[in-house]
């Protein structure tokens, strides 16, 4: 079989979350040589960008597409290593948490899915996190993105605070920073000197693509 | 005299969602759930509570599992009935089952600003605002916040600048919400010297303790501290689940239901071991998350479907309940808003809940707006009308009426409609004249003559003041919170 109708298919499985299937074909394709990047650009990629048109298009929803997230996130397991290990440039790790006193996670945890279902490593830190907590994943894990979640107007400023604790810790410029939540703005993401405010899990992924492919 | 017998008269349109049978499967189910599963406790003294006083089991998690029966000895000594009084005296709220009283919702950090139309943050001028609103209008008989002030000096102290700014403007009963037991026991303190003091606060509460648990099944350490705090001082308290179906509960309703059930009575049970007859409000924002947007929704269906079923199960139980209705997921007073605030404030009537809040939301519970408080005055005046059912003794039947008329004649002249015209609804806002009148009046639309009234009112009410010995009293209070947190 041709690797291109190798890669529709893995795109098939992928789009139908269909996650065994999407190893199998995943498998098979390796086995019979084709590149990691490959089945990532033309297979993954590809699909989970459809997965993204039609969400917003109204023709996928959400349980639908966080499938296919959860599909992608385990392909990314395999896919991963290989890329690394042929030195091809990864989505890149992507560190989320709430901040302190806010126990909000709901939208946190979906914004993280759908990271994991743009083929980024994530490391969800939970919720209620000191400022602390931050600046020692940004060291453990160097992530790319840092993002952060606030749902309430009284934990919103804990955001400057991690953004001032990674300035002490001479860290900031290592990350970019995107955050969101419901009484976030645009506005507010700035003030706090943040990179990148999204208001939904939608947003939150193309937002960090166009950032990182400007980078 | 001719008497009549065996007569059953409905007073209102007869509503119900859940038979016996299905709650007590809900029940039963969320029973096992308590049971089985059990709920996650982060606080040492609650934790102890079950240990000690209880049959209840602590697995090492901090998962408690409670016996049916202690649940139902919980539910036992809960009061039938809880009223509550505003500063002034003016207002009470006796909380039976089927009396509906209505209420806002608290907290939105945005607000449609008044001469921009744009949405910015609420500050405590627009708390006060909203509450001199729910003070003047009729079909408000609770206030909550609306908003919340921003613009408080610290996050940690705005619960008592927003009480503050709340009791300002408005004499009417209350829910508050508060930052932990500290903010808690402040606004109690604050409110004891309002009524004269903690007997007569447990007597006649002036608000209730709004908290929730965090869906599925976990006890925050602030929620619990709240919960305990209110049962050792007699702070009514509602404990409201906050589930989204689909994302923190099962997508089916029933699913739901049983599992804010099971959060409910898990805090009946500790308020029972704390101090029993605790009056603990069974309550909840019990809706679906929309799978398109992510939203929490405020004007979903499944919104009004969800709590009227809970209000049949809480007042099975002999709970008093606290319900959503008059909210939206629209960003504004279009369409959408009136249908969604419409459709979920005739359920939660209909269904007969004691409270019904979140009424004026907009944003799917991020936007106050004053225009869709006063709005929703005119909606609840035409969804009381239709709760109101139809009077059938001799006087409405009006048969000597009709005879009189007779074939051809006429009512309007008639002694009988000038009696009885008044007991319909009257609007107010609403536009019932002709192309010609209409058009000659500006062809203004409900929302211009909305605004025209909301900024009469502003103008106008002067609610009555707070007698300044008190006043400074109260400050201090606010004061000593903001040094204590500096
Ligand atoms: C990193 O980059 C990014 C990028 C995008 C990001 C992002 C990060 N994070 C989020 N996004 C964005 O993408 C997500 C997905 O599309 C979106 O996430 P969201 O989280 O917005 O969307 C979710 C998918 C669905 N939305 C939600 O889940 C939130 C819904 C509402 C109703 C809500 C809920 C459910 C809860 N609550 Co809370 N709660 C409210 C919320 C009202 C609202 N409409 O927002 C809000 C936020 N709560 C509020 C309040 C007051 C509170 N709550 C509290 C508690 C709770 C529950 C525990 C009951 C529950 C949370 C359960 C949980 N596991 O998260 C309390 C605080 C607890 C605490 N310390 O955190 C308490 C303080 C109430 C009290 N006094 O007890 C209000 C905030 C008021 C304010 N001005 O600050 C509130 C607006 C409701 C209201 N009107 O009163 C986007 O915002």
């Amino acid at each position: 079989m041709s690797t291109s109708s190798t890669c529709s298919q893995i795109s098939e499985a992928l789009i139908a979350g269909r996650q065994e299937e999407l190893l199998k074909h995943i498998h098979s394709a390796l086995e019979q040589g084709t590149e990691a990047e490959q089945i990532m650009n033309e297979g993954l990629v590809a699909a989970m960008d459809a997965v993204g048109q039609r969400w917003k298009a109204g023709d996928m929803f959400l349980p639908e597409v966080i499938r296919s997230a959860k599909a992608m996130s385990g392909a990314m397991e395999i896919i991963r290593p290989k890329l690394i290990e042929s030195n091809v440039k990864t989505m890149g790790t992507f560190v989320i948490g709430t901040v302190l006193r806010d126990l909000h996670d709901i939208g946190k945890n979906l914004v993280a899915m759908m990271m994991e279902g743009a083929g980024f490593k994530v490391v969800n830190l939970g919720i209620d996190l000191e400022p602390q907590v931050f600046v020692d994943a940004v060291k453990e894990h160097k992530p790319d993105i840092l993002g952060m979640s606030a749902l309430l107007t009284t934990t919103m400023p804990q955001m400057g605070e991690v953004i001032n604790a990674l300035k002490e810790a001479g860290i900031r410029d290592q990350v970019k920073i995107i955050v969101g939540g419901a009484p976030v703005t645009e506005e507010f993401a700035q003030e706090i000197g943040a990179d990148v405010y999204a208001a939904n899990a939608a947003a939150t992924v193309d937002k960090v693509k166009a950032m990182m492919s400007a980078a | 005299m001719v008497q009549t017998m065996n007569q059953t008269v409905f007073r209102g349109p007869q509503f119900r969602v859940l038979t016996d049978s299905q709650i007590e499967r809900i029940y039963g189910a969320a029973i096992d759930v308590l049971e089985t599963v059990g709920a996650q406790f982060h606080h040492e003294e609650a934790l102890d509570l079950f240990r000690h006083k209880s049959d209840a089991v602590v697995d090492s998690d901090n998962v408690v599992r409670v016996p049916a029966s202690l649940v139902e000895r919980a539910l036992r000594s809960q009061p039938r009935t809880i009223t509550l009084q505003g500063r002034s005296g003016k207002h009470l709220l006796r909380m039976i089952p089927d009396e509906v009283a209505f209420g806002t919702g608290s907290d939105l950090p945005f607000f449609i600003d008044r001469t921009t139309g744009d949405r910015r943050r609420t500050v405590r001028r627009d708390v006060c605002d909203a509450g001199k609103i729910v003070d003047y209008l009729p079909e408000y008989e609770f206030f909550m916040s609306h908003g919340i002030v921003t613009d408080a000096p610290n996050p940690q102290t705005y619960d008592r600048h927003q009480y503050l700014a709340m009791l300002e403007t408005c004499t009417k009963p209350m829910v508050l919400t508060s930052v932990d037991g500290e903010g808690l026991n402040d606004l109690w303190r604050m409110a004891c010297l309002l009524c004269g003091g903690p007997d007569n606060f447990r007597m006649r509460p002036q608000f209730v303790a709004y908290i929730e648990p965090i869906s599925p099944l976990n006890n925050d350490r602030t929620a619990v501290e709240k919960l305990l705090l209110a049962a050792e001082k007699g702070i009514p308290a509602m404990y409201t689940p906050c589930p989204s179906c689909g994302a923190t509960a099962p997508a089916s309703l029933a699913g739901m239901l049983v599992q804010s059930l099971a959060e409910t009575l898990m805090a009946v049970a500790l308020c029972y071991l704390k101090q029993p007859g605790t009056p603990l409000i069974m309550g909840g924002v019990t809706t679906v998350m929309d799978m398109q947007t992510t939203t929490y929704s405020y004007g979903a269906p499944e919104l009004s479907l969800a709590s009227a079923a809970n209000t049949d199960i809480s007042k099975w139980l002999g709970l008093r309940m606290f319900s959503t209705g008059g909210c939206t997921d629209a960003k504004c007073l279009d369409e959408q808003c009136a249908a969604e605030q419409m459709t979920n404030l005739l359920y939660a009537h209909l269904s007969g809940a004691n409270l019904v809040h979140d009424v004026g939301y907009i944003g799917s519970g991020t936007i106050a707006s004053l225009d869709s408080l006063v709005l929703n005055n005119e909606m609840i005046g035409m969804v009381r009308k239709f709760c109101a059912g139809i009077n059938t003794d001799d006087d409405h039947l009006a048969l000597d009426v009709i005879d009189e008329a007779g074939p051809g004649g006429e009512f309007l002249t008639h002694d009988h409609t000038f009696r009885h015209w008044k007991e319909w609804f009257l609007p107010r806002l609403q536009d019932r004249s002709d192309w010609d009148t209409w058009t000659a009046d500006g062809s203004r639309t409900i929302v211009d003559r909305t605004r025209e009234e909301t900024d009469r009112i502003l103008a106008e009410h002067e609610p009555e003041p707070i007698d300044p010995a008190i006043y400074s009293r109260l400050r201090k209070i606010v004061k000593e919170a903001d040094q204590r947190h500096s």
